[in-house]
């Protein structure tokens, strides 16, 4: 039997008085969806990739830039890809450059442990759609994911 | 001892350390994932948390050992660590990765020594509650199915 952490109002105010919005389980996906994590840390990567699954996703992770277009340049299909913007050798703003230079019009959300107004913006001219700190949140990813799952928005 | 008492000092050990700030938002995320075909999930990503940010800390100090230091190194390096830590949850240490950052940004090492050492006794504080925590948790998992 999993160990059961407190639930209920334990979870929903933690402390802080705050209350959450979201979890990665309020969505239920009526169409199969697939997300590739770039990620050059294996433990974010794991992070990021489980908290896809949690929400139903299929997900496939890679560790760097390079990889991840390959990926796309064989022909593999994704209808999201989060992409860490810190990466080895080649970074998330040149990977996302690169993917959509190959055509791929996915929706992609640039995540970093530090995030900053010319970060965003550099992102969002890169190609990409979405800027988020990391970890994302089920805030930010959930309304991604209703929108690719052609649900109405609950917000 | 008694489950429903154990449980009890499960769910305060628990509120303590989000009161505390030692953990936000992302680890309840993490806790949400564990489930009876992932019955050790939250055990096994603090694990992996703790061991893959060791290198990561020893990648850290290193680059603060080198002379003349590189501070862009510096920066990515913490870069990586503080992604790890805010994607387990654990405020206290990213907030001391933000300090830092602030220092390396100003190439500041005696600054950046300061506060790498604050990073680590956070992560250190954090790693001992924790192992206590999910002892607690075990324990109590072990009392409900007795």
């Amino acid at each position: 039997m999993a160990p059961a952490f407190p639930s209920g109002d334990d979870r929903a105010d933690f402390g802080t008085g705050e209350h959450k919005q979201f979890s990665f389980h309020d969505i239920v996906l009526r169409n199969r969806l697939t997300a590739l994590v770039v990620d050059g840390v294996d433990f974010c990567r794991l992070v990021e990739q489980g908290f896809l699954r949690s929400c139903g996703l299929e997900t496939q992770g890679v560790n760097n830039g390079d990889a991840a277009v390959e990926l796309i340049a064989s022909g593999a299909k994704f209808d999201l890809i989060i992409i860490d913007m810190f990466l080895p050798v080649m970074d998330g703003l040149e990977t996302t450059r690169r993917i959509r230079a190959l055509g791929e019009r996915c929706k992609i959300v640039g995540v970093s442990a530090y995030i900053g107004e010319n970060d965003r913006e550099a992102f969002l001219a890169a190609g990409g759609d979405v800027f988020s700190e990391k970890p994302v949140s089920p805030e930010v990813l959930i309304p991604i994911l209703r929108e690719l799952d052609g649900q109405y928005s609950n917000i | 001892m008694d489950r429903n008492r154990l449980q009890h000092q499960v769910a305060c050990m628990r509120r303590s350390l989000f009161d505390q700030g030692y953990l936000d938002e992302p680890f309840i995320q993490l806790e949400e994932l564990q489930d009876d075909a992932n019955p050790n999930f939250v055990q096994e990503i603090v694990t992996l948390f703790y061991s893959d940010s060791a290198r990561l800390i020893q990648n850290i100090e290193h680059a603060l050992n080198s002379r003349p230091i590189d501070f862009d190194k510096l920066d990515d390096y913490m870069h990586q660590f503080k992604g790890s830590s805010s994607s387990i949850g654990a405020k206290k240490v990213t907030n001391e990765c933000t300090v830092f950052r602030e220092y390396c940004s100003a190439e500041n090492a005696e600054g950046c020594i300061r506060s790498f050492q604050q990073v680590k006794q956070e992560y250190a504080i954090l790693r001992r509650k924790l192992e206590v925590y999910l002892q607690m948790v075990r324990q109590a998992a072990v009392s409900r199915t007795a």
